[in-house]
């Protein structure tokens, strides 16, 4: 499996096929993480574009170190988070110029439809926005650990820490979670 | 403690139990996409271009680094030879050599240590006089090749070497090169008469009868060589050795011109009556 992964990235480092492939394996993924981070479906098109983007623009530079491929998006989706709300957006890649492709969707819908879906979860809504106060070295470790249901080993490997630095950041940023907002989520 | 972990588990197993939106934008996927595409030429040349660069850079800054420590150190020893020359021309026995016409020649530099070799002035040859059979033969130098008779023999500077303690400012050694030269000197001497006794060209010209008036050789420059850690006088051997011999018999003389490398003689020739002039026909020859 992971055999495999290497050898489709290099391939993708010579054919934007190979890329393309990549990119529909892994382009639900992140973009499903960058919106629990998020919770806004504007700022996670953008994040995930530029992500991509950042990955295309350093996937020559690439080294396999037996950490999946998806690891590595995730860095560069959670560098790109921080990006953004330091920023505050600005500079992003706006996507308008690119040419609508021939479609039975309407993206207006599509998008309205996903908004309205989003809006259902207010759960999960209320819970983002209370992690979101906290510092992104907690934000990361949260989101990854109880919406992406990532395991100790996995977020150490995506955020490139030791597994005990990682329960310990979980612990604390319980912790704060919890000082924060004593009361019930 | 406890009662906190408790309230952090269930804080996680809230967080757990959240109902998680699984949302996906097709337009946006497919227009991401299109965009990758589009960069992706663009992308792949900056990088081999950038790979190439990448390349270029480690080798160039070595090839910097490597020039500076070269003439960095060939100016550390220019320094060095610079501050040799100066110590061995503050030595009185040195300094008079100069101011007689001796040059320095080379220096050159082992162990942190400079030798220096001084070079008398201009001695293109020597003449090996033989007026008579029951006077011994001297070597005397003459300058520039211009003929001298009844030169009276002393000892003169033939070059020496020099040793320099660059560190202590000082002039440990120095060598004369007198010895060295009177031999190379004879050597020459006798290798010029052995070629001429053999010479077919002299046997027509001069006659059996006639005596060895004189022999001149050109003195034996010579130049230090760096050998395994020691410094070695060596003589020079670029250019071509050259001797001549002059013969004289009832008043006449005969001069023959020998190369010593070709072992040869190129040229055999009356000269003017020794009661007429002293100086030979063609002395430029």
């Amino acid at each position: 499996m992971k055999k495999g992964e290497k050898s489709q990235i290099e391939k993708a480092k010579k054919n934007p096929e190979a890329f393309s492939e990549l990119y529909d394996k892994y382009y639900s993924q992140i973009f499903g993480y960058v919106l629990k981070r998020v919770a806004n479906l504007e700022i996670a098109q953008d994040v995930t574009s530029d992500t991509f983007l950042k990955a295309l623009k350093n996937l020559w530079q690439f080294r396999w170190r037996n950490v999946p491929f998806s690891c590595w998006l995730y860095r560069i989706a959670n560098n790109e988070i921080v990006n953004y709300f330091r920023k505050r957006k600005g500079g992003w890649v706006s996507l308008e110029k690119i040419s609508e492709p021939v479609s039975s969707s309407n993206p207006q819908l599509e998008f309205a439809e996903a908004e309205a879906e989003l809006e259902k979860h207010q759960e999960f809504l209320k819970a983002q926005k209370k992690i979101l106060k906290l510092p992104f070295k907690y934000q990361e470790v949260i989101t990854l650990r109880f919406f992406e249901k990532k395991q100790i080993k996995e977020i150490a490997e995506i955020l490139g820490k030791k597994e005990g630095t990682i329960k310990s950041l979980l612990h604390r940023g319980l912790e704060k979670l919890k000082e924060e907002f004593p009361e019930t989520l | 403690m406890r009662f906190i972990y408790m309230e952090n588990d269930d804080l996680a197993k809230k967080l757990e139990k959240i109902s998680l939106p699984e949302i996906e934008l097709q337009s946006h996927k497919t227009k991401l996409r299109l965009l990758l595409m589009e960069k992706y030429s663009p992308e792949k040349k900056r990088r081999e271009i950038f790979g190439i660069l990448n390349k270029l850079i480690p080798a160039t800054a070595f090839a910097i680094i490597l020039l500076f420590i070269f003439f960095n150190k060939r100016g550390f020893q220019t320094d060095n030879l610079a501050r040799a020359k100066e110590i061995a021309l503050q030595n009185t026995e040195i300094k008079n050599w100069v101011e007689e016409g001796a040059t320095i020649k080379d220096v050159q530099i082992v162990d942190g240590k400079a030798y220096v070799l001084i070079e008398p002035a201009e001695t293109a040859e020597v003449s090996v006089i033989k007026e008579t059979s029951e006077e011994p033969p001297a070597v005397n130098l003459k300058s520039g090749g211009t003929f001298q008779e009844n030169v009276e023999t002393k000892e003169s500077f033939k070059g020496a070497v020099a040793e320099v303690n660059i560190k202590e400012k000082k002039i440990s050694n120095i060598e004369k090169l007198a010895p060295t030269v009177t031999g190379l000197i004879e050597k020459k001497k006798e290798k010029t008469l052995e070629i001429a006794n053999n010479s077919t060209k002299i046997q027509e010209v001069v006659p059996k009868e006639a005596e060895v008036l004189d022999i001149s050789v050109t003195v034996p420059k010579f130049k230090l060589s760096k050998e395994g850690g020691s410094i070695l006088v060596l003589p020079e051997t670029e250019t071509e050795e050259r001797a001549s011999i002059i013969y004289k018999s009832d008043g006449k003389r005969w001069e023959g011109k020998i190369n010593l490398n070709k072992e040869e003689v190129e040229e055999v020739k009356s000269i003017k009556d020794i009661n007429n002039s002293a100086t030979p026909e063609n002395p430029g020859r």
